[in-house]
């Protein structure tokens, strides 16, 4: 009978019914407004699951043995990066080079939310930001791309993964919200008309089977500490180039990102326990996450606008926004508000190039963080 | 300054340029590729 009790007995407390609105507003974003709803879904539900009174899921349950099997030991983000990997086609970039320099320039988020938040943990009074491996985890949101946050939080701060997590993924998704306000501030109309021509250049087979293993070889001689995202991603991506491996190939995009998304998302759903969760810190990683989008934005334009200074073909600055790494959204985002311009615009292939570039960029920015901060 | 901001300010720079020289690196590896393995290769 006192069992039974217990889990009413533990309903009078005012987190608990705190959690409950978090877990059922992720769900309402999902359902009803389609935000990153194979995300946001089962991350709702976890917490729901984490949070009611002496819950069997958790203190010892099976999402602690899935948090520890999957998240601790990095597990989950890495299965996803090959999953993501067999899903790009690094065409559009091969085809115009150039756009790396773009997934370049916007992560320029990471970094100023990094210091920004060197800064706010200054501020006496204020908790949960002591030092430079917490600021960095909370700056690495601005890579736009939820595997490599979770990759550096888990490692730089485990305390701060579900508010890191939860921003990543919320405002990944509403980059079509967040984008065209900070686009159409930095630029003219006429910018934003710029007509770029589709590249003609064909790419051979042996290039996209090449360029995945070239790339994982010197971004891990580079920075080792990116081996494991880095190598993933391409690996999925090798298995879809070399067209040898297409069971393998769909089994990647389809069966193995389906389950592990499932598995990671109630999981970190289940790191959000009321006690850790309802804190100022969190309210200020949230803040902070979105600053971190607009910069990463502003920095992609902003690059544009400059390298459009030495050029004679000017680039479409909104192309710079692509280089973050929220694929595809951004690019879509992107080819939307040049229609909006001028309806016979297409700037979609350069656009996905950038997107892609942005890809590779947050994971080697990831992999840059983890390797310099100590 | 307190020397964890400069320390911070050091990474954030020092990353930031990084990303630029790495994916510098990967431009010319494609434009390479490109160069030297054209589509009519596929044949081969």
């Amino acid at each position: 009978m006192t069992d039974l009790l217990r889990g009413i007995v533990g309903m009078s407390d005012w987190r608990v019914w705190a959690m409950f609105g978090v877990g059922l507003a992720l769900i309402w974003l999902a359902v009803k407004k389609e935000y990153e709803p194979n995300l946001l879904l089962p991350m709702g539900f976890g917490c729901l699951l984490a949070n009611i009174p002496f819950s069997s899921a958790v203190g010892g349950g099976f999402l602690d043995v899935l948090f520890k099997g999957g998240i601790t030991n990095e597990l989950f983000p890495i299965l996803i990066f090959i999953g993501v990997g067999a899903m790009i086609d690094f065409g559009p970039l091969l085809q115009d080079p150039e756009m790396l320099f773009f997934g370049a320039a916007a992560q320029f988020g990471i970094f100023f939310t990094m210091m920004l938040a060197l800064l706010v943990g200054r501020i006496p009074g204020v908790t949960g930001i002591p030092g430079l491996r917490e600021a960095a985890a909370i700056g690495i949101i601005g890579a736009a791309d939820g595997p490599t946050s979770i990759y550096v939080a888990t490692r730089f701060a485990p305390a701060l993964l579900a508010p890191i997590t939860v921003a990543a993924y919320s405002y990944m998704s509403l980059v079509p919200i967040i984008q065209p306000p900070i686009i159409r501030a930095l630029t003219t109309r006429e910018e934003r008309m710029i007509h770029m021509e589709n590249p003609e250049r064909e790419v051979s087979r042996t290039v996209k089977v090449i360029f995945p293993i070239a790339v994982t070889l010197i971004a891990g001689i580079i920075a080792p500490m990116s081996v494991a995202l880095i190598g993933s991603l391409m690996f999925g991506n090798l298995l879809r180039e070399s067209g040898v491996t297409e069971r393998l190939s769909k089994t990647a995009q389809n069966e193995l990102s389906s389950l592990v998304t499932i598995l990671l998302g109630i999981t970190i759903g289940s790191s959000m326990g009321g006690k850790q969760f309802l804190n100022p810190t969190t309210l200020l990683i949230i803040a902070m996450g979105l600053i971190a989008f607009v910069f990463d934005t502003a920095g992609g334009v902003l690059f544009a606008k400059l390298i459009n200074l030495f050029r004679k073909r000017k680039i479409n600055p909104m192309i710079g926004a692509c280089g973050i790494s929220a694929f595809p959204m951004s690019a879509r985002v992107i080819q939307k508000m040049a229609q909006q311009e001028d309806g016979s615009n297409f700037i979609i292939m350069h656009a996905v190039g950038a997107n892609v570039a942005g890809q590779i960029a947050s994971i080697i920015a990831g992999g840059l963080i983890l390797a310099l901060v100590r | 300054m307190d020397t964890v901001v400069v320390e911070g300010l050091r990474v954030s720079g020092l990353s930031y340029v990084l990303i630029f020289a790495v994916l510098g690196i990967f431009y010319g590896l494609i434009k390479f590729l490109l160069r030297m393995l054209p589509p009519r290769d596929d044949s081969a």
